[in-house]
């Protein structure tokens, strides 16, 4: 089955996506409705183990829903619901009777607008880790060491852990996000246009950290900017009213992308 | 473009005046705090007496068993033109010390002047006294410094003759004995030190916070790396100041404000104390933070403006508010509202301490029984709840409640709490069935705010704590509740305020016209005395009354009521400042 969108012939969206290397995360003919109005059509997407997936395509096409789907934070909008299958290795995230907490501790997620909780960093932090496991004060500490560490926020924190996690500067405030959520040890992080807040330069330190992360975790990002896109991923998705028109290794998509489409948005002459 | 201009320069006009004035209006506010802790510390150091063990007075009464501190009979010998007549009440102390027995009698006159205090002190000399005058219903105090057992006996003068019901057929005339021991224990003379100190020690410090002075800057810059010792040290002064306090004798009736006092008066210690440790640590951190910035410890003159500058001043009259807040309604102690009764006789010897009491209890009985239901619902129907059709039902339910005439909340109190049999609990004409009563009419209030505070949390909290696997329960108790806390403390106040000043209700549940005692809030359960009145119902009786000086006792007591509804509003400023200010950075 193919269909017509803006003026082109677009491929099955349903066909087989490849990706190399292990999967970690499989969305299979996804459909989704807010209320009555469809948002996302049979929308099918692997996301390869240990590498960064990025998802781009105008405002409104999808991509933020797509993305909340892979935690479920989509159940929070009660007009919303779905039909298709996501899954992570055996277990079906999809499923009646998931059991969300572990999915969303398992696939932790960074929005666009930083949102520390109104507590001290160390508190951030640790709030989360005291959630999941009983940790000892020491270990509870190193948790906390180690995460900050990872999100390259330790030396402008250490000597003010009890300051509010809300008195940093906004690009701060984002890698405290960062560093909250991996100190639960997630397998994937989701990041909804993490930077778009953000001046050049914590843009910059965001995105080395990401390339960062991705030797220990997956990484799926949506994100405006073409050249971020280009600049951390490994694998892009194009997305257009709903739909994944387009997927393949980033490399192959901003050099030679199947669609004409496609092109058109990344090179920025679009609509 | 001129327009422009003028618009300009009037808006910038007015911007400098609301902040002027909301500026002078803070430092007023201020001031006024201080003024109340100038009137706190000077109740501290005044020298503070607390019940002892050992030197009480023991009754020696047939009448009232089993009551150490307080004697209470019927004053018989006033006739109809409410003329004293008969003998004079006299008293006898004894007590057995070292020096063999004494025995020193006090002849006590009753004159019609309203208010008469006079205190009789015992030490090994004897009784100080022979003699004392004191009002009708006027308090006097026995200060005993003996570490002896003291009786106390009337021995002339009209016997009391109340009758068990505790309704006084005439007159009652109060005599209350606190027994006050004068530093007798060492127990008593530890905590009561400690408790000098710490106002010292607040004091010293607040003064080197305002006027910071080189020496003493540098001089705690030395122990800035033991910041948390010091401020522990405090912290386990402060508790040891409290645990000291606690000793209640243990016939203590448990629902009379004064077995607390010594408590809260530790209470007050311990705070001073935390509240130094607290300031301690902030100048520490400051100074520590100072040198980390490579600056000169010395260069106090940024200390200085930090204090004194506009900020400076709002966080210290924010703090006395606060403070203010807390601890005045400890203080209160206006004859009109905590001592006198009614006077069935003299309109201008009448109080409001038996409507006083009752509103108090009845609030606090509503308070009890309405916040815990309502916030919760407000939980369930926000947070929990499926939008369905039951839920939108229950919705519309509660919405139309909240604007239900308050008459009928009182027919439905009359019918669920007050009668008996049917679906009625039986609990009669009481506290406890006004309290009931009221908690149910202020929950649809209660309920409705509390949705909306929780509405109006923004979908990124929820979604931050959702996102690193909390579950409902957990997002809702750490990271909801505490950003609509402001909202819902408003909204319950709020309605605790309105329910404060409604007499219709109340009026279908059974408050009484007149009443000379205290009401006993639990009286429904146990047997007691039903009887109880609230402040609009007092009201709504005195100017029912021909006599124009009852009138004037009525706008006395509305002042009252008014002065007491702004006091609730206050708080509810108060603590949705203090939540906020917690909330934001
Ligand atoms: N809570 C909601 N209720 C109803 N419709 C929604 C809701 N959230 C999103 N939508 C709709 O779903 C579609 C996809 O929205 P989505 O937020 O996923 O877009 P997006 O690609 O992330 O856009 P942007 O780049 O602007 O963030 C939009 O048409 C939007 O109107
Ligand atoms: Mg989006």
């Amino acid at each position: 089955m193919s269909e017509k969108i803006g003026g082109e012939v677009v491929p099955d969206s349903t066909k087989k996506l490849d990706v190399n290397g292990e999967i970690d995360l499989m969305i299979e003919d996804l459909d989704l409705w807010y209320g009555d109005k469809q948002a996302l059509y049979g929308v099918s997407l692997p996301i390869a183990k240990n590498s960064v997936t990025a998802l781009i395509g105008p405002s409104g096409c999808g991509k933020s829903t797509l993305l909340r789907m892979m935690n479920r934070m989509n159940d929070l909008i009660s007009i919303c619901h779905y039909d298709g299958k996501i899954s992570m290795g055996d277990t079906e995230i999809t499923a009646k009777d998931a059991d969300l907490v572990e999915i969303r501790k398992n696939i932790g997620m960074v929005f666009q607008r930083p949102n520390p909780f109104p507590k001290s960093i160390y508190d951030n932090v640790g709030y989360g880790v005291k959630l999941h496991t009983k940790p000892t004060r020491e270990e509870l500490d190193a948790i906390i060491e180690k995460s900050l560490k990872r999100a390259a926020i330790w030396d402008e924190v250490s000597d003010r852990m009890h300051d509010l996690g809300t008195s940093l500067s906004g690009g701060q405030q984002q890698r405290l996000c960062i560093a909250r959520t991996i100190a639960v040890e997630p397998d994937i992080i989701l990041m909804d246009e993490p930077c778009s807040a953000l001046d050049p330069i914590a843009t910059a330190a965001i995105e080395e950290l990401i390339l960062e992360l991705k030797k220990d975790f997956t990484v799926v990002i949506v994100t405006h900017s073409m050249s971020q896109a280009a600049r951390v991923s490994d694998y892009t998705g194009f997305m257009y009213l709903g739909r994944l028109v387009e997927f393949g290794e980033t490399d192959k998509i901003f050099s030679d992308p199947d669609l004409e489409l496609t092109k058109r948005y990344i090179t920025g002459r679009f609509g | 473009m001129k327009d422009i201009d003028k618009l300009q320069k009037r808006s910038r006009k007015l911007r400098n005046l609301t902040e002027r004035v909301g500026s002078t209006s803070l430092a007023i506010a201020g001031l006024i705090g201080l003024l109340f802790l100038g009137v706190l510390i000077w109740q501290i150091a005044e020298p503070t007496f607390i019940k002892g063990e050992q030197g009480e007075i023991t009754a020696v009464s047939e009448w009232i068993p089993e009551s150490d501190y307080r004697f209470e009979w019927d004053f018989p010998n006033i006739d109809e033109n409410g003329n004293l007549t008969g003998d004079p009440v006299v008293i006898r102390f004894e007590w057995d010390d070292e020096n063999g027995s004494h025995s020193h009698d006090v002849q006590i006159n009753v004159i019609q002047t309203r208010q008469i205090k006079t205190d009789i002190y015992i030490d090994s000399n004897g009784v100080d006294q022979t003699e004392i005058d004191v009002g009708r219903k006027t308090k006097f105090y026995a200060y005993s410094t003996l570490s002896v057992p003291v009786t106390v006996e009337q021995i002339s003068g009209p016997v009391p003759n109340a009758d068990d019901t505790g309704y006084p057929s005439v007159n009652t005339f109060v005599i209350s004995g606190d027994v006050h021991v004068l530093w007798d224990d060492e127990n008593e003379q530890v905590f009561q030190t400690l408790e000098l100190l710490a106002w010292t020690t607040l004091l010293i410090l607040i003064i080197v916070f305002t006027w910071p002075h080189e020496t003493v800057i540098s001089l705690l810059s030395k122990i800035e790396s033991y910041k948390k010792l010091v401020r522990g040290v405090f912290y386990i002064l402060a508790a040891l100041t409290l645990s000291l306090s606690f000793e209640f004798s243990d016939k203590a009736d448990i629902l009379e404000l004064e077995n607390y006092l010594p408590t809260l008066d530790a209470a007050l210690g311990a705070l001073c104390w935390a509240m130094c440790g607290t300031i301690l640590y902030r100048l520490l951190e400051g100074i520590e933070r100072l040198k980390n910035l490579k600056r000169e410890i010395h260069e106090t003159s940024r200390l200085k403006h930090s204090i004194s500058n506009r900020d400076g001043i709002l966080m210290w009259s924010r703090m006395l508010l606060f403070t203010s807040t807390i601890f005045i309604p400890l203080l209160i102690d206006i004859p009109f509202l905590t001592e006198r009764y009614q006077d069935i006789f003299v309109p201008y010897a009448s109080g409001i301490r038996a409507a006083f009491y009752g509103t108090i209890w009845v609030m606090l009985i509503a308070m009890v029984v309405s916040i815990p239901i309502s916030v919760g619902a407000a939980i369930y129907l926000e947070e929990y709840a499926k939008p369905n059709r039951i839920t939108k039902l229950i919705q519309a339910l509660v919405t139309n409640l909240a604007g239900v005439p308050s008459i009928v909340f009182g027919m439905f109190g009359l019918a669920i709490f007050v009668k008996q049999g049917g679906i009625g609990w039986g609990l009669g004409p009481s506290v406890l069935a006004a309290g009931l009563t009221m908690g149910v009419m202020a929950m649809p209030i209660i309920v409705l705010g509390g949705q909306e505070a929780l509405r109006s949390v923004p979908r990124s909290v929820r979604e931050s704590a959702y996102g690193i696997g909390c579950t409902r329960w957990q997002v809702t108790k750490d990271h909801v509740l505490p950003s609509a806390m402001p909202g819902i403390m408003t909204g319950t106040i709020l309605a605790m305020s309105r329910i404060m000043g409604e007499a219709a209700p109340l009026v279908v549940v059974g408050a009484t016209a007149m009443i000379l005692f205290d009401p006993e809030p639990l009286a429904a359960l146990n047997g007691g005395n039903l009887n109880f009145t609230v402040i609009p119902i007092q009201i709504y009786f005195w100017t029912a009354e021909p006599d124009h000086a009852w009138h004037s006792m009525a706008a006395a007591a509305s002042i009252t009521l008014i002065c007491l509804l702004i006091a609730m509003n206050s708080i509810a400023i108060v603590l949705r400042q203090h939540f906020r200010k917690r909330l934001k950075s």
